[in-house]
């Protein structure tokens, strides 16, 4: 091998000064399209476009259309925060679903509770203080529900994906038991009208509440101590420990988090149909780990991208408008979904290998 | 012996001034069930100086570092850190004392950056409102981690880069400055060279001369005879529990550590 004058002066740099820390820097653009998520918002945009123009009189495109995809992507979005920063630590929820049903069907018995029967106009008594309870005791026994699931997972080191299952079904059938089999219903409409359907700028308002958590997220994992610790518990649990962090403390508390945001997603929930449904989450913390995973956060844990968890949810999302929207069956959208998620892995651990080589 | 013991651990080196304790270990005692690990061990570390703990497999090396650094509570035992009679309960409690340990497996993060991994479990906040919300002073962990990684003249390719893309050698560099920054009193060091090849292990050893001089005690446990005794101050060695010998490390020779160490002629003894 030969090499040219300007390898070896740059060779004798290299020798000289101690300080030369030379890495080929990559431009941002590069950085930004080696990303994961970024494909997967190529996908959505290129989707949406395509769906924009199968569909009839562009209506795919139409504002009620982009609101009604926007607050069909904040329940799975709010989910899959949470398990973004499960999975961040190496941890795992599987009982997300049933912990927004449980949540859903509390808040909801508590504004029934307080509202009582409307009067003739339809008009509610302490309409303001039950939905302030409602959200509080739909946040508020999310996050017990969470954590339950880091005491078991953290203190009694059961594996994560056990305890969750476990939970999973005991807070199904506890939801079950409380309403006797049925849906709590009659919730206030003025819920609706006023929180669950309504919107600012086109934005629906429990859109803007996921966007906003979300950001937060995104900012905690990358400029908080609490993000640097998640991830390190996630990276190499034992290093975590040898710093002296807290690890149990510290997954206990994420559990929570996910949690809490399992209880504003019951919360939505109620808001949006004016009634629980039990029976329409059983898909839920699959369809949230899916998301997450596509976005391009690692399952080991260790890697997060929320702004990756927000074009995945989108990605399920518009595909299931869309193929609607354009007279195809909806089912379509779980085959595509498991598709791109087995190729966005794949891709993934490809790359790794091949930067590792 | 132990007055013996105790003497040796006061010895003045080189002729200099006498010499503190950074930190010592002694009659550490240690039973784990039916084995017994430790029975009496015995290490002294001065500020400025390498020692060198060897041992053949299975003679306690890995406890006696576990108990020196608070992860194994001792049966029986004394321990001065910084000449003070100490008693750790935890690893966190050594870490105050200025103890610092670099485990064999580093105890690092692949997926965070070398700075985050610097400042893992003592990050810096911001000051203000934005630091009680727990944000990270990111600029003044850069200036501090690389102003650290200068003093050792330790090259990494980046700060930002993820500890995962760096060499054996570059991880094993960034976990000994990351316990000289934090550490005060003594370094432990955990086969630091076992994963390394030799240039890389040249500049571990390197590494350990310039933390000696730094004025810190510096202990390390390792197979690598040759290459440790040639750095290493003084040399401890390990036989089945028991420090069986103590010497200055210039004159030893490595049969004479190797015999040691294996327990030839005490055998019959025991």
């Amino acid at each position: 091998m030969t090499t040219t004058p300007r390898q070896q002066s740059s060779e004798l740099v290299r020798q000289l000064d101690p300080d030369f820390r030379a890495v080929k820097p990559k431009n941002p653009l590069q950085r930004f399209f080696s990303k994961t998520g970024t494909w997967i918002l190529v996908l959505d945009i290129a989707l949406i476009i395509l769906f924009g123009f199968m569909s009839e009189d562009f209506v795919f495109w139409s504002q009620t259309n982009v609101e009604a995809l926007m607050i069909n992507g904040t329940e799975a979005l709010l989910l899959a925060l949470g398990l973004a920063m499960l999975l961040g630590a190496g941890t795992f929820d599987l009982s997300v679903g049933s912990n927004l049903v449980l949540s859903s069907v509390l808040g909801g018995l508590t504004i029934k509770a307080i509202t009582g029967v409307p009067d003739v106009h339809g008009n509610y008594a302490h309409l303001g203080i039950a939905i302030a309870l409602g959200v509080l005791v739909c946040v508020g026994s999310g996050v017990i529900y969470g954590l339950c699931n880091g005491i078991l997972v953290a203190y009694f080191e059961i594996n994560s994906l056990i305890a969750t299952l476990g939970t999973m079904g005991i807070g199904t059938g506890l939801a079950l038991v409380i309403t006797g089999g049925g849906d709590v219903t009659g919730i206030p409409e003025q819920l609706q009208s006023g929180f669950g359907v309504a919107s600012l700028f086109f934005i629906p308002y429990p859109a803007l509440v996921a966007i906003l958590a979300a950001i937060v997220l995104w900012a905690v994992l990358r400029f908080t101590r609490y993000g640097v610790r998640t991830l390190a518990i996630g990276s190499e649990r034992t290093s975590a420990e040898r710093a002296g962090i807290n690890v149990k403390r510290h997954l206990t508390s994420l559990a929570a988090l996910a949690g809490g945001l399992a209880g504003f997603a019951g919360f939505v929930d109620i808001a949006r149909y004016g009634s629980t449904s039990q029976a329409g989450h059983v898909q839920d913390p699959l369809v949230a780990i899916t998301a997450v995973v596509i976005g391009g956060t690692l399952i080991e844990g260790g890697k997060v991208s929320v702004i990756g968890a927000v074009w995945g949810t989108a990605l399920a999302v518009v595909l299931q408008t869309g193929l609607i929207i354009v007279g195809a069956q909806s089912f379509y959208q779980l085959i595509v979904v498991g598709v791109v998620l087995i190729i966005a892995v794949g891709l993934d651990s490809y790359r790794m290998r091949r930067s590792r080589d | 012996m132990s007055e013996q013991l105790r003497s040796s651990a006061h010895k003045q080196i080189g002729g200099q001034r006498p010499a503190h304790i950074a930190i010592a270990g002694l009659h550490i005692a240690k039973r784990f069930g039916h084995v017994q690990a430790l029975t009496d061990a015995n290490v002294t570390v001065h500020f400025g100086e390498v020692v060198a703990l060897f041992g053949d497999n299975g003679a306690g090396k890995s406890t006696f570092l576990k108990t020196l650094i608070g992860m194994i509570k001792p049966d029986a035992g004394e321990f001065i850190v910084n000449d003070r009679p100490v008693s750790f309960s935890n690893i966190r409690d050594a870490q105050q004392a200025g103890v610092e340990c670099v485990h064999q497996d580093l105890a690092l993060a692949p997926d965070l950056s070398v700075v985050d991994n610097m400042f893992l479990g003592n990050e810096k906040l911001r000051r203000g409102f934005l630091g009680k919300l727990g944000a990270l002073d990111r600029k003044e962990m850069t200036e501090r981690a690389d102003q650290a990684l200068r003093e050792l003249s330790i090259k990494l390719p980046s700060l930002k880069i993820e500890v995962s893309a760096l060499s054996g050698g570059q991880k094993q560099a960034l976990a000994v400055a990351r316990a000289v920054m934090w550490g005060h009193t003594a370094i432990l060091m955990d086969e630091p060279t076992a994963a390394l090849g030799a240039r890389q292990s040249a500049i571990v050893c390197d590494l350990m001369r310039t933390v000696a001089e730094r004025g810190l005690g510096v202990l390390v446990v390792s197979h690598d005879l040759p290459r440790v005794l040639k750095v290493a101050d003084r040399v401890t060695i390990l036989w089945r529990g028991s420090t069986a010998l103590e010497a200055f490390a210039s004159e030893l020779t490595i049969p004479e550590v190797v015999a040691t160490m294996v327990g030839s002629g005490r055998d019959n003894i025991a």
